[in-house]
């Protein structure tokens, strides 16, 4: 009687779906999209794996980044740039332990933890070949809440991730002697000019004490320094000359902000340059679900989630450069 | 349920045994796969069908912006988004995987589907891929994306995407294949490596897009290839039918006849199958309204049409489209 049921069943949602000619929109279900729950399960002990080794680290009872259990002992390894002042670590079998920041690597922006426990089994992320990655190659991560995964492809090459240097945020206008520096044609809302009181319609002069005629110049002598570093800009307003000191800013995050593509991608991460080796992959995680590790449909971790870069990208570093800052981190 | 009719058995065993045969062994056609076997197989599927399909992408470079596309023939005919070309005859380059430059100029479009239409303008043989039949991607059907988002970038490469067939409606699909905006006339692959559409437009919920499917090339090639690109404003200001109609096999069936119409005044009924306009044969929705729009009001035109199987024709003069 069942299967007459089911058998029943199956014709008539079969010949729906052939005679539905019409405008109306029909949807696949969502447990069997691409992240559906349906799919999620196909990856079995995979998915396991993710979940049981990555923790949620969190400050005033908020997600500010995943980490990966890389020791028995409890160490985790996260982003060391999204989780400054994380004071608690969840697991995703619910128990909170409190934290202990033992190293930072400004090179990779990975961070090493410690859970304060006495307990000396927690589930470690097994090590595979990054290699055996391709392009087109499923990977996983654990989801937010440590309840589910989010699954994806390496979705481009491996590669090495430039520097960006800091930005003052304004846009220059058209190089003039005339002026005797260059005039500022556009001031980027709430970044670092805006803040610090330069206007639209102001020639720079000098930055750093140095007198600049093109914008090239500018560009280049305010990018030799880093995004939070300070510089001094001289400024011909009218008749006037100011001196202002602006605390830069990062090109991205600054120029986001004019970027329509990036303003639909919701918060991307504030570090996602100056990498020496990214895996790039499509998974679907938010800002606060970076520093988590990455895995391969056999489970073995191959990456950690280092940079949400915007809707649709994320690099990871490669497992060898995580397992080489690790060695370094714990003295090997 | 007891003493269900027997019939539906028979359309059962037709309907899904047979193909659920054919199908066997191929994890991309189950309705989910269910075990890392299935995932793997995939994958390897994926991975098979990449380096099959990649040298026949571009990326396109105008003067007033970039997009990718995909070339479909060997004399270097190429499948984009209407937006990515923006008008018809105008000069451009294309990128091929390999950094190689060539120049193409745009043909045509529809700006209703936002399909596009460009040709390399040098001599080939170019790399090119196959695009699917009319119907043969369906609701579920895994699919991959590729795309130059951002450009061509030579140390990342093009860029590959995973997603399945989500939904349909009118001139558009929709896949849960990510995408970001400089994707824009990217090809959208089934698992055969056939382009079954082009990327067009996302959605705030990164995993709903939206892509033209190539039905709406198929139905329009000769118009696109003709270096007409359909707009907004022509199909505002061109000729006026008045009917609201749906897919159908053999044409586009009437829905609804719009209140003091052409198609009121001509006669026509909900149910009439639309066949063809002055001879020209009607594929889908969309070129229906491109036939009736490139015309002009006052213009009169033949339209043939099938009413309870019966072939009738009716010539109508075309109205002016109501300003709301």
């Amino acid at each position: 009687m069942k299967i007459l049921i089911l058998l029943t069943f199956l014709v008539y949602t079969y010949s729906h779906a052939e005679d539905s000619d019409d405008n109306t929109t029909e949807l696949l279900d969502e447990k069997f999209r691409l992240n559906g729950l349906s799919t999620q399960d196909a990856f079995g002990s995979a998915r396991e794996k993710a979940l049981s080794a990555t923790v949620r680290l969190v400050r005033n009872d908020k997600l500010i980044a995943l980490g990966g259990i890389v020791d028995p002992s409890g160490y985790v390894l996260t982003k060391a740039s999204d989780c400054v002042g994380a004071r608690e670590a969840q697991t995703s079998d619910g128990k909170t332990y409190s934290l202990k920041i033992k190293k930072r690597d400004e090179k990779t922006d990975l961070a090493l933890y410690q859970l304060i426990s006495d307990k000396d089994s927690f589930p470690v992320v097994q090590w595979g070949d990054e290699n055996s990655t391709r392009t087109g190659s499923w990977v996983l991560s654990s989801f937010s809440k440590l309840e589910e995964i989010r699954v994806g492809v390496a979705s481009g090459k491996p590669r090495k991730i430039g520097r960006e240097g800091g930005v003052i945020g304004v846009i220059l206008g058209a190089d003039g002697d005339s002026v005797g520096g260059v005039r500022i044609s556009e001031v980027v809302p709430q970044a670092a000019a805006y803040k610090a009181g330069l206007l639209k319609g102001d020639v720079i002069t000098s930055v750093d004490g140095r007198k600049l005629k093109s914008r090239d110049q500018v560009a280049k002598i305010v990018g030799k320094n880093d995004p939070g570093d300070v510089v001094r800009i001289q400024i011909k307003r009218e008749d006037e000359v100011k001196f202002f000191n602006v605390t830069l800013g990062h090109r991205s995050v600054t120029f986001d902000l004019f970027n329509r593509n990036l303003q639909m991608s919701g918060p991307v991460s504030k570090r996602k340059d100056n990498f020496p080796m990214i895996l790039q992959h499509d998974l679907p995680l938010p800002k606060n679900s970076m520093g988590g590790p990455l895995f391969n449909l056999n489970g073995e971790c191959i990456g950690f989630n280092i940079a949400r870069v915007d809707r649709v990208t994320i690099y990871a570093l490669p497992a060898e450069q995580v397992r080489e800052t690790l060695s370094k981190f714990l003295g090997k | 349920m007891r003493g269900y009719p027997i019939f539906l058995f028979g359309v059962f065993f037709l309907r899904l045994f047979l193909p659920a045969e054919e199908n066997q062994g191929k994890a991309w056609e189950l309705p989910v796969p269910s075990n890392p076997k299935e995932l793997l197989e995939i994958q390897d599927r994926l991975q098979s069908l990449l380096p099959k399909v990649q040298g026949a992408l571009v990326s396109i470079e105008a003067n007033d912006g970039a997009g990718s596309g995909i070339i479909v023939s060997e004399d270097g005919l190429v499948l984009t988004a209407a937006h990515v070309i923006g008008k018809s005859n105008k000069k451009m380059f294309v990128r091929l995987p390999n950094g190689k430059r060539a120049p193409a100029v745009s043909l045509g479009g529809s700006e209703l589907s936002d399909a596009g239409m460009l040709k390399i303008t040098k001599a080939g043989p170019w790399p090119f891929v196959e695009m699917a039949p009319k119907g043969s991607s369906q609701l579920g059907d895994w699919c991959f994306g590729l795309g130059h988002p951002g450009g061509f970038d030579k140390e990342r490469g093009l860029v590959v995407r995973l997603g399945r067939v989500i939904g349909r409606k009118d001139e558009t699909m929709r896949t849960d294949s990510r995408l970001l905006g400089g994707d824009s006339g990217g090809p959208l692959f089934d698992f055969n490596g056939r382009v079954i559409a082009i990327h067009s437009r996302i959605s705030k919920k990164p995993d709903e897009n939206f892509h033209v499917p190539v039905e709406s090339y198929l139905a329009n090639w000769e118009f696109f290839q003709n270096e007409t690109l359909f707009t907004m404003e022509k199909m505002e200001k061109g000729g006026f039918l008045g009917v609201a109609c749906k897919e159908a096999k053999g044409g586009v069936r009437v829905v609804e006849t719009i209140k003091e119409t052409p198609a009121e005044s001509s006669g026509l009924q909900p149910d009439d199958l639309l066949v063809s306009i002055d001879e020209q044969k009607i594929d889908n929705r969309e070129e229906l309204t491109i036939l009736i729009a490139s015309k002009n009001p006052g213009d009169e035109i033949k339209l043939e049409y099938q009413r309870n199987g019966k072939s009738m024709s009716s010539k109508i003069k075309l109205g002016k489209r109501p300003d709301e």
